[in-house]
This record gives structure tokens, sequence and C-alpha cells, in this order.
């Protein structure tokens, strides 16, 4: 960074801003009795991206504050921080490379899809049992462990698809019985403290697993590999559009995506519309959203809440364990890599709105992206390797500071 | 009476551990010293955890942060912080009643401390270095560490269960990604190395220990010890306790009760992290390096997994929790064959404990040593209410 | 004089306008029921008094002093006390300490034999002094309630307001809850009491607040508030319900 000094300032100045934004405009609105629910927030956004020169009029209109005025001003404040960026750092490669930043945005895209899927799980479990999983990271880890033991050890005939299967039936039927297990007294209301007690107990059921896998597996890292291979090619060739190697697949000479994650992607893409369908078109998915919608409501209507909770624990394990089963083939794996992606999972869901399934899946996107950024653009490599949950965490801290419920979440 | 009953066991505890490394005389007695004083590490951490979630209702995932920057910051003054007759004129200096306070600029793994090493070469017999002073570190470590506690305090100060858990597991994450990145100033994964706890040995009653010997270390760890638990003890006792707890069973009812919510969840805050910090400054400068190793979720798992089977809401049972599972973590360590299959005990023990966390938190509510102690306390309050009842008809 | 001045307090929850300008005075001490159907927001003005939840704009002054912009526990201390719709007892605390908590909350340095015995003879006058050491939970619905009123009393302060008291409440227990008025209102202190049973709003206050929708609608003896044409109306000629036992609902209310 060639100005770190003007960088810093641009920050202080964007953070002075937002905190007068907020404060001021909120008491503009209180004061006119006009609908204040939003007016802290498009506060800061407008304050952050224009300084004096929005919140000045801001303050004397204070016109409705439309969906329009709560999205606007965040593309300003971004644009603003890009600005800056640009102005100390001019030769970061984010700005004079186009090819890099292509392809960085295909591989956030592709990572994100990934931690949507994973997220929706967390997503669909709040939305039933009201309770946050601890022990999402386990059953990441542990899709991933079993695909690579069917494809490498016990079954390498049967083909990944198989495999996939297999950790899908291996996750589902470990969260549905722990739910069995471990939940019950809760929805008996013999729990003085259900949420603590959630917490607490998935968190054991993360320890126990994280510790059950290392005793059975061994400490070493494994990979699998990938679930396809592609031959090495061009088309059209001489100038191709499209060339592959083993690994990889380049697009027009400058996007260039591995195949390991591609094929992650597009089975997670798979899985997520076959999720969708099961929601929407049969009887349990029906009553699963009608669950999470009201819970009394249905009950009433013969719904067993049990069941539900069940399943929904159960599937929203075999989510993760669905994301780590098609992510094995990408990276090497640990009885300790679920830990990063559950914290990831926390973040979107918290972006997204705890509960949301939609906000799940955009706010997987949005982390997908904003890590690929942080991680291409920020100046000095090893830390932004370093720093990489450190991104969603900066996330986390605005959007609970800023919007509670976060972005799709509904009003508490 | 019964409810002398748990002082005088206290009392008699309390000096067995006191008399423990003079009397004890069977073999081992480095290992089994280091033992005690892991166990009494883990037991202010723990209990000092359940006061924050036991009595506050806060779920922090973020203890160890702050006893890890209590490590940090005791280290970093130990490492980078000298004091000096003379000045040096080439490193940032500054006097001080006399003597210098010498900055030596970071450098990570390569030699911090030249402009002092020079300077020292031109200095005549007599001039003395010295580091920042032992308790001067540990009390700074634990001021670095209440200070985030109370940002922490602030910070989460509206977070319902859920999101205050999410948030200071994430923040604990971040500290590690720090404290492994930032490399010129912690030296990252190797770890930043801390001078002993006495670098000159010491003398008590007329026999001299050296820096490694265990038995002064058993007696600092053991005073922290007892001083942590005496002050937890005094809160939890005093009206703050009463506070805390009213706050944990519901902050609104509390609040209408003329309860100032805030100040005293920020208050706890503070103080455990305080506490914590601490027992990092003193537990860092023991084991001579921290690296940032010490803040995995495992260890904060395990000061989660000693509280709770003690017993959340009772600090005694905790300690008690802490101390014993320690010992139990270190005795079932040893590897053995089963049917031809070897059993790797370090990875296999822990297993064994996330399920002993999970039953106990299914089974047994309030702990396995605070379920027995409320036991024994509470046992007459049932017959109590009957017997008042009754009373009460018959007088009618 | 104890005086509870509240000036147009307005609240909105997102675009839902709760209170609509409510104004009223007490002054001594007074016995008002606060009626309305459901919804109208009567939990809502009692959040806002006790400065749970802030308001939108108004004011509110006890004793003359402005409590609006303060936090609820200065609210309590300065002489403002609530019971919860929904009791709110510490379920893991005993009885004693459920009472406890104000006396100490308000003064830090509380003779401790005092605040005992002070307690002790609060438990009895409430009936259940048997319970003294058990957890809160272990109280039915109705004693937790009864515990609230207790907790109030430790508290002491000049302005009790009680957000349905009576409801669930098994009727042995009713004759304590209307001793507990009678004591708290001879000691001179003001009583806002919210409750469906208009058997007892009328057999207990000689002044009624009558909200509706967030607007306060009528206010002045019973007798009077029964035709007004306005409570009439906002009852929708259900009005045989106000003198008896039932209850007014919103449902009543839009048939
Ligand atoms: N926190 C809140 N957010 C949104 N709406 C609320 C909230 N609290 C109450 N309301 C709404 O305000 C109205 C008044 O509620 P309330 O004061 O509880 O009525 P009452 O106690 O008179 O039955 C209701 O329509 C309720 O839905
Ligand atoms: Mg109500």
């Amino acid at each position: 960074m060639d100005h770190p000094g003007f960088f810093s300032l641009a920050i202080l100045w964007m953070v002075l801003w937002g905190a007068i934004g907020g404060a001021v405009i909120h008491r503009a609105y209180l004061a006119r009795d006009l609908d204040v629910t939003a007016a802290r927030t498009v506060g800061v956004a407008v304050g952050a991206a224009t300084g004096p020169f929005g919140l000045v009029p801001l303050y004397l209109r204070t016109p409705t504050l439309t969906r329009a005025w709560q999205a606007l001003p965040w593309i300003g404040v971004v644009t603003v921080f890009l600005f800056a960026f640009r102005a100390s750092d001019p030769d970061n490669v984010c700005f004079t490379s186009g090819t890099f930043v292509t392809s960085q945005l295909v591989n956030g895209l592709i990572m994100g899809t990934i931690y949507g899927l994973m997220a929706l799980g967390l997503a669909l479990i709040f939305s039933i049992i009201g309770i946050v999983s601890f022990s999402h990271g386990e059953f990441y880890m542990i899709g991933g462990m079993v695909v690579y033991y069917m494809t490498e050890v016990w079954a390498p005939g049967l083909g990944p698809i198989a495999a996939v299967i297999a950790a899908c039936a291996v996750t589902f039927g470990i969260g549905a019985a722990f739910e069995r297990a471990f939940f019950t007294p809760i929805y008996a209301g013999k729990v003085e403290r259900p949420n603590e007690y959630a917490i607490l107990v998935t968190f054991g059921l993360a320890f126990f697993l994280q510790y059950l896998v290392q005793g059975l597996s061994g400490a070493n890292p494994v990979k699998a590999s990938p679930f396809f291979e592609l031959p090495r090619s061009e088309w059209p060739a001489g100038a191709p559009i499209i060339e592959t190697t083993r690994s990889n697949i380049k697009l027009f000479d400058m996007i260039s995506i591995s195949t390991p994650r591609l094929t992650a992607a597009i089975l997670s893409v798979v899985m997520l519309l076959a999720l969708i369908w099961f929601l929407y078109n049969t009887w349990t998915g029906r009553a699963l959203r009608a669950t999470a919608q009201d819970r009394q409501a249905a009950a009433v209507a013969g719904i067993n809440p049990g069941r539900m909770n069940m399943l929904a624990f159960g599937l929203g394990c075999m989510l993760a364990g669905l994301a780590g089963a098609v992510l094995v083939q990408a990276f090497s794996w640990l009885p300790q890599t679920g830990a990063i992606p559950a914290l990831r999972a926390f973040v979107i869901i918290v972006l997204g709105g705890l509960g949301s399934l939609p906000g799940a899946f955009i706010g997987g996107l949005i982390l997908g992206l904003v890590e690929a950024a942080g991680a291409g653009c920020v100046p000095d490599p090893t830390r932004a390797a370093a720093y990489l949950p450190a991104y969603g965490m900066i996330i986390l801290t605005l959007v609970l500071l800023l919007r509670p419920q976060g972005l799709f979440g509904r009003k508490v | 009476m019964i409810s002398h009953a748990p002082k005088i066991a206290g009392s008699v505890a309390a000096a067995l551990l006191v008399l423990f490394p003079l009397v004890y005389s069977a073999g081992n007695y480095d290992f089994v010293m280091h033992l005690w004083i892991t166990a009494f590490y883990y037991a202010i951490l723990a209990s000092s955890w359940a006061l924050l979630a036991g009595y506050g209702g806060q779920f922090s995932f973020a203890h160890l942060a702050f006893m890890a920057l209590g490590a940090y910051g005791a280290g970093i003054l130990d490492n980078y912080v000298f004091l000096t007759s003379l000045p040096t004129g080439t490193c940032t200096e500054f006097g001080l009643l006399g003597t210098n306070i010498v900055f030596l600029p970071p450098a990570g793994t390569g030699d911090a401390g030249a402009c002092l090493t020079a300077a020292r070469a031109t200095w005549p017999e007599g001039a003395t270095v010295s580091r920042f002073p032992l308790l001067l570190q540990i009390a700074f470590g634990a001021i670095v560490g209440g200070g985030a506690g109370w940002l922490i305090g602030t910070l989460v100060l509206r977070l319902r269960a859920a999101y205050l858990a999410l948030f200071t597991v994430g923040l604990s994450e971040i500290l590690r990604a720090v404290l492994s990145a930032e490399i010129w100033l912690t030296r990252g994964q190797a770890g930043m190395p801390m001078s002993p706890l006495f670098p000159e040995g010491i003398t008590i009653l007329g026999t001299t220990y050296g820096p490694a010997a265990k038995l002064p270390a058993y007696y600092v760890m053991l005073a922290l010890f007892f001083a942590t638990l005496s002050l937890l003890l005094w809160v939890a006792r005093s009206r703050i306790g009463l506070f805390l707890r009213s706050l944990r069973e519901d902050e609104d009812a509390a609040e209408a009760l003329g309860v100032d919510t805030v100040k005293w969840k920020r208050a706890v805050f503070v103080l455990t992290a305080a506490i914590a910090a601490t027992a990092g400054a003193v537990q860092g400068h023991y084991v001579g390096l921290i690296t940032p190793n010490t803040l995995v979720l495992l260890q904060m798992s395990l000061v989660i997994a000693m509280a709770v089977i003690g017993g959340l809401e009772n600090l005694v049972a905790a300690a008690i929790g802490a101390i014993l599972i320690s010992f139990a973590l270190e005795f079932l360590r040893t590897d053995f064959t089963i049917l031809g299959l070897e059993v790797d005990m370090t990875t296999w023990r822990l297993v064994f404990f996330g399920l002993l966390l999970m039953l106990t938190l299914r089974f047994l509510r309030n702990g396995v040593i605070q379920g027995a102690l409320m036991w024994i306390e509470r046992r007459g309050v049932g017959a109590e209410t009957v017997a008042k009842r009754r009373a009460a008809e018959e007088a009618k | 004089m104890i005086t509870l001045d509240v000036k147009d307090i307005r609240k909105k929850f997102g675009n839902h306008q709760v209170l609509k300008g409510v104004s009223f005075r007490i002054e001594g001490p007074e016995l008002v029921g606060l009626i309305g159907p459901n919804g109208a927001g009567k939990t809502t003005l009692t959040n806002v008094l006790d400065g749970a939840i802030k308001p939108d704009s108004g004011t509110i002054r006890l004793n003359g002093t402005r409590i609006d912009p303060l936090h609820p526990y200065e609210i309590a201390r300065a002489g403002l006390g609530r019971t919860f719709q929904v009791t709110r007892a510490f379920r893991r605390m005993t009885v004693l300490e459920n009472l406890y908590v104000p006396a100490m909350a308000m003064d830090a340095s509380v003779n401790r034999k005092e605040m005992e015995e002070k307690a002790n003879e609060i438990l009895a006058f409430l009936t259940i002094d048997h319970l003294r050491n058990e957890y809160g939970r272990a109280l039915s619905g109705g004693q937790q309630k009864l515990l609230e009123l207790g907790r109030l009393l430790m508290l002491d302060p000049d302005v009790y307001i009680l957000d349905e008291p009576f409801a669930g409440v098994h009727p042995s227990l009713m004759a304590t809850i209307y001793k507990w008025i009678e004591r708290v209102n001879g000691e001179g202190k003001a009583i806002i009491l919210i409750s469906h049973q208009m058997e007892s709003i009328f057999t207990l206050c000689r002044r009624l607040l009558v909200l509706n929708f967030g607007d306060l609608i009528a206010d002045g003896p019973p007798a009077e508030v029964k035709n007004d044409p306005a409570v009439i109306d906002a009852y929708l000629g259900v009005e045989e319900d106000m003198s008896g036992t039932g209850l007014l609902t919103q449902e009543a209310s839009h048939a």
C-alpha cells in the first residue's frame, strides 16, 4: 500500500460520519413523529457514504425511508470505500488486472454457493427449533470424512455420487438421533434455560464428534481425489475460449476455476434444487415450512411437531455434511476442519437474518465474495490468508451493531 | 448443624493443599507438582467462567481470549521492555525515578535487543539491566484483559444467548489469527518466550530453589487460586451475586426492581476477564512460553466442560470439577492395546469428556459436584415447607 | 404529595401507532383502573411508564421530576414499580432472595436484619411464608403473582402499576390480592390497576381510564365511564359485559 495514512484517514472519516449520521438522523425522524425503525441504519449509511453533504439534506427533508433508501446508500458506502482503497493503493492487482478480478469474482461465487448450502442447514434448524447448533462444523467435517473413506478406502468402486449419498445418510442419522436423545426435554419444558442448554449440549456434541473422528481416523490430514478429472483440451483450438487441464478450467484465457470446486458448486446447486423441490412439493416439506412459520397453527393442523424437529435437525446437519462431502475433493481434511466453516455459517445466518432460508443463501454468496476480495486484494498476502475468518467477523460485528435482525430477518 | 460442614471441609482441604508440597515424598515430585499447578490454573479459569455464565448468565466463549490477552500483555513487556541504570542513547527510552525504561523495537524472530546489546558493551562494570518487574507485568496483563472485558461486555450488552456465543467464538478466532499473523510482535506460532516466575531463584525458609523449581510456582498458583476463589465467593455472596442471578433469570424484571443490569453485566465481564488474564500471565511465566494455541477452541471446551461437570452455579463445585478433570485428563493419557487395537488415549480421553459433558447436561443439570452439594444443603427445605404448612393449618 | 403526570405519550411500532397521545394525571393515593380491549395498548403504556420502552414523544413526570429519559432501574428507584402481565418471578432464586433483590437495589447499605424481618412479614401477609426457601419455580402461577406483589412491597415505590394481577389466579388467592391493594392504598400510595375483571375494577376503583386503540377515550368515575357513549361505542354495545364478569376482548368489540 502506497498511502496507508490516507486510507486510515478515509476509514476514520467514514466511521465518524456514520456514527454521527446514526445518532442525528434517528433524532430527526423521532422529532418529526415519523417511522424510526430504519432511520438509524440509513443515517449511518448516508453519513459514511457522503459525510455532511448527504446528512444535511436528509436531516432537513426526512423523506419516507423506502426499500431503495435502505439499500442504495450502502452501495455508496462500498463505492466510497473502493475509491479510498484505490487512491491509497493504485498498483493493487485488484485494480490493475481485470482478469484477476473476474477470476476472484467467479471463485467467490462458487465458494459462496457452498457456504450458502452449509448455512442453509443452520438456518433450517433455527427456523424450526429456534436454537443455534454449535456442532455444525463437525457435521461438515464428517460429511467430508465419509466421502473420503468411501471413495478411497471402503468402496472405491461405487463412485463419488454413492459416497455423497452415504455422507448424507450418516450426517442425517447422527443429527436425528442426537435430536431425539438430547432435545426432547426442551420441548417438554423441562429445561430452565433452553437456549443456553442447546448451545452447551451441541458444543459438547462438537467436542465429542471431533475427537471421535480423530480417534477413529487419526490426526493426519487426508485428501480425497477429485470426483471428475478432465482431459487436457482446448476449444476452439488455437485461440481457446475454454481450455481444460486435469484439475482446472480456463475461460476466455482469463477466468481460472478449479474443477473440484466447480463440481462441488454444481452438486450444491443440484442438491439445493432438490431441497427446494422437497420443501415445496412434498407433504413433509410443506409441513416443515408450516411449522417454521407458525408452530402452533401447524400443530393444530395435525402436524407432529416432534417429528418436524427431528427432521429439521437431521436435514440441517445433512446440509452441513453435504457441503463437506462435495468439498473434501478440493481441500485436505482434518478432524478440526469444521471450525472455520462453522464460524462462517454463523456469520452468514446472522447476516441473512436468523432463520431466514433465502437470507442464508444470499448471505453465503455475499460472504464468498467478501472473502475472495479479502484474500485477493489485501496487500500483504500472508496476512490476507491468516485473516480470512476475520472478514466474516467484521461483517458480523457490523450487522450486530447496525441491523441485528439481519438483511432478511423478520423484525423482532 | 449442616451449615458448618462445608466450611470445615473447605478449611481442611485448603490446609492439605498448603502442606502437600512439603510432605509429598512419593516419586515424580516435579511432575506431580506440575499437575497441581495446571489444575489450579484451570480451576481459576473454570470458577471465574462459572461466575460469568452460571451467575451472570453470559455464556461467553471469549474467556480464553482474555486469558491470552493477559499472557501476551505480560509477555510483550517481558520481551521488549527493560529497566537499565544507564541510558542507552540509541533505543527508545525514558527516565523515571533514576532508572531508564527501555523499549526495544519489536523485531519478531530477529534481534530485538540490538540497540541494548550495543549500548551494554560500552557501559562500565556494575551497570544493571533488568526485566520489567514481574508483578507489574502481571498487573498490566490483568488491566489489558479487564479492559478488553469492558469493551466486549459493552459490545454484547444487548445480545441474546445465541448471538453472544457466536460473537465471542468469532472474536476468539480473530484474536488467534492476529496472534499467529503478527509475527513481528508475537513471534507467531513459534510462541513468545517468557522469563520464569523467579528468574534468580528464591530462598524460602533457608532452602534455595532454582528458577525451574516447582515448589515456588506451586505456591504462587495456589495463592492465586485461593485469592481468586475468595474474591469470587465474596462477590457471589454479596448483593452483586444476587443482582447477577436476578439479571440472569430475567433482565427486564430485574431492571424494573431497580437493578442496574448494564452496570453489573459489564462489571462481571471486567472482573472475570481480569481474573482470566492474571491467570494467563502467571501461567505464561510458569510455562516459559506462550503460543496462540493456548486459545484454541479445545481449551475453551475444556474449561466449559470442567465448569459444567463440576456445576455451573456453584463456584467451588466448578473449581473442584476443574481440578478433578485436569487430573483425570492426565491419568487417562496412557495408551493401551485392546484386542490387538492400539488405543490412542490422548484422543479417546477427550471423546470421553465430550460424552460426559453431554450426559451431565442432559441428566444432571446442576453438575456432578454441585448436584451432590445441593442435595446436602437443600435436603431440609421440602420437609421445612411441609412442616410449616401443617403448623399453619393446625393453627387455623 | 404523590403525583404522576403523563403528557401526550406516543409510541409507534413500525407503522403501527400503538399509543396516540395518552395524557392523564394522578394525584395522591388514588386507585385508578385502566381498562380497554385486548391490544388497546395497556401493557405498552405500562412499559413506557416504567422505562422499558422509550416513547417516541411525550413526557412523564413523577413527583415533579421528569422520568421518561431515565433507565428503568432509575425509574424504579425514583418510585414507580410495576408487575408483569406474564409473571416474572426469578425462577432459580429462593422466594426470600426474590424479595431481597429490590431491597438491596434500592439501598446498597440496607440493614440485613431489618430487610429479613420485612421480607418475612410480607411473606406472612401474602400467606406464602411457608415457601420462603423454595425456588421461585416451585411456586404455582398464582403464588408467583403474589411473590411479584411482595417484591414490589420491598421496592416500596410511590406509584404501583399492576398489569392484570387477577389473570389466572385461583379465587382463593384473590382475597389476598384485594388485601394487598387495600394495604398499599392505605399507606398512601397510588395504584394503577389493569384488569379485565370488571367486577374487581368496579368494586375497587373510584376512577377509570379507558384506552381504545391507543387513545384514552374516557377518564372519570366508573358510573360516568360506564355510560359514556364513546366507551359504549368502543365496546360495540356489549355494555352488559362491563357490569358483569365477562371479559372484554377485541373479538367482542369486532363482533
Ligand atoms: N414490541 C412490539 N412490537 C410490535 N408491536 C407491538 C409490540 N408490543 C406490542 N405491540 C402491539 O401493540 C398493540 C398493543 O399491545 P398491548 O400493549 O400488549 O395491548 P394490551 O396490553 O392493551 O392488550 C398490539 O397490537 C400489539 O400487537
Ligand atoms: Mg396487556
